[in-house]
């Protein structure tokens, strides 16, 4: 199987001794995984090494075969990411902050920023500063920002952060269609144990920033009678190993 | 190259949207006219010759240089990279396909294009008050070199504030730390004029070696010289830690 992430033993860890320890993980072409964890399990800190924004202190992360500390632009030319919060300039227009993103990239114009306003449901705020926008319309512009150049990976922290419950659906839908239609690989990170059980088809469980397990979501529901007393009892046993 | 291009017509799109820049243009035009105003009374209610038309614009570097050209610089390189990362902006960018290299280069790229334009601007608009004042045709190629000249001594100071703004961890106290060595290095350059040539910022007049009739080529070369090594080791420091950066 083709694999589009694949992390090897990556360790980090901070001052205060918290971090993240050996995790192993590989994830197919296609497929939505699920990061799930409490806040500070470590899932930021290994989304953030994902995509060059921290250094490890060992292991390293390949996206669609490049190492991200060896072939950076290689690795994050077809990636789109959310990271810990959306932060586009304040100053600029939803539209402006796209064209600068856009101009990374040969192939998107301003067609395509259209439709990726469009999907999101921002199109008719395109041309309001981002200082005037709710914490939902910022995070509707990061993912229009993430899904701008059609990337073939998609890494999500916290996507649902902000949404009303019609843009969560929306949003949930979005991440599906995506992947089925054109085979998009998602790794996205939530403490809502819900919304990962509705999105993702494969699960992973950071805890005190070790991997604790991972299982497709068609599994656990097979076993369990919900990903939450499937994460519950993953933490009751493995947690304090 | 493309990445680095894109990095650098982002950079430079953003601070044409900062209004520091309006503010850093309608500063220079105010300074340039209330000079020509100054200079034209004293030449001509006063009876007290102060320039001629060439060194109005050499006054109004001479003066620039040491007040507003540093201190706008200042501020946009401060909001390009201190500024940034206080409010986490740089990540847009940092998250892009651009490595951090391109990154920071076409930061480097964009401050040096506000410089140069900033010096054109006030040449154009000072030897333009020029013409008023002496109604004589300046020796523009003097003029034109001397701007070129003092472009290098703003940049380096430019640099040393990008390296300052990749230490501190908020944009005031990259500003204070900022001008803290700015006005240090000046001081220590009065107190100890031995080591004045050693230090960047009394090179900020330098082109005023090339204004008299003789011209002293070795000592040019030697501060060309000083300011590249000067260059060379602060573009490697900021982008060390520019590179080492966790965010």
């Amino acid at each position: 199987m083709d694999k589009a992430i694949v992390i090897e033993n990556l360790s980090k860890k901070y001052k205060n001794n918290r971090g993240i320890q050996d995790i192993n993980l590989e994830i197919d072409r296609g497929e939505i995984f699920g990061f799930l964890g409490p806040n500070g399990a470590g899932k930021t800190t290994t989304m953030k090494i994902m995509v060059g924004l921290m250094k490890a202190d060992k292991g390293d992360v390949r996206i669609n075969g490049y190492s991200i500390s060896k072939d950076y632009e290689q690795a994050m030319k077809n990636v789109g990411c959310i990271i810990e919060n959306v932060t586009p300039f304040p100053y600029l227009t939803a539209y402006e902050n796209m064209k600068l993103w856009g101009r990374f990239y040969d192939d998107v114009d301003d067609t395509r920023i259209d439709k990726s306003l469009e999907i999101t449901g921002i199109i008719k705020y395109k041309n309001e500063k981002i200082k005037n926008y709710s914490l939902g319309m910022k995070q509707r512009l990061g993912i229009a920002i993430a899904i701008l150049s059609n990337p073939n990976v998609v890494i999500l922290d916290e996507p649902f952060n902000g949404l009303d419950v019609e843009g969560m659906v929306k949003m949930r839908e979005l991440i599906i269609r995506l992947s089925k239609q054109y085979k998009t690989t998602f790794f996205i990170s939530s403490h809502l144990v819900h919304d990962i059980e509705l999105t993702c088809d494969k699960v992973g469980i950071l805890y005190h920033g070790k991997l604790l397990n991972i299982d497709s979501t068609q599994n656990i529901l097979k076993n369990y009678s919900s990903l939450e007393n499937y994460y519950l009892s993953e933490v009751d046993l493995n947690g304090d190993a | 190259m493309e990445m680095l291009k894109a990095v650098y017509t982002n950079e430079i799109f953003k601070i044409s949207k900062k209004k520091k820049i309006t503010v850093a243009l309608i500063f220079s035009a105010l300074s340039v006219i209330v000079l020509a105003i100054v200079v034209y009374s004293l030449n001509n209610f006063a009876g007290i010759r102060v320039t001629g038309s060439s060194e109005f614009s050499i006054m109004v570097l001479t003066i620039l240089s040491y007040s507003i050209f540093p201190l706008f610089t200042t501020f946009i390189c401060i909001d390009m990279f201190a500024g940034e990362f206080a409010d986490h902006t740089i990540k847009f960018t940092l998250t892009g396909p651009a490595s951090r290299i391109k990154v920071f280069l076409g930061k480097i790229f964009t401050v040096a294009t506000f410089i140069i334009g900033n010096l054109v601007f006030v040449m154009v608009l000072s030897v333009v008050a020029s013409l008023f004042i002496n109604k004589n045709i300046p020796n523009l190629f003097k003029i034109i070199i001397s701007y070129i000249m003092a472009f290098m001594p703003i940049f380096i100071f430019s640099l040393v504030v990008i390296l300052i703004s990749n230490i501190t961890k908020g944009t005031t106290s990259a500003f204070m730390l900022s001008i803290f060595i700015f006005l240090t290095f000046n001081g220590l350059g009065f107190a100890f004029p031995q080591i004045k040539s050693f230090l960047f910022t009394s090179t900020f007049d330098w082109y005023r070696l090339i204004l008299g009739n003789y011209i002293n080529f070795s000592k040019i070369i030697r501060i060309f010289l000083i300011l590249l090594g000067y260059g060379i080791m602060l573009i490697a420091a900021g982008y060390y830690l520019f590179e080492k950066k966790d965010i």
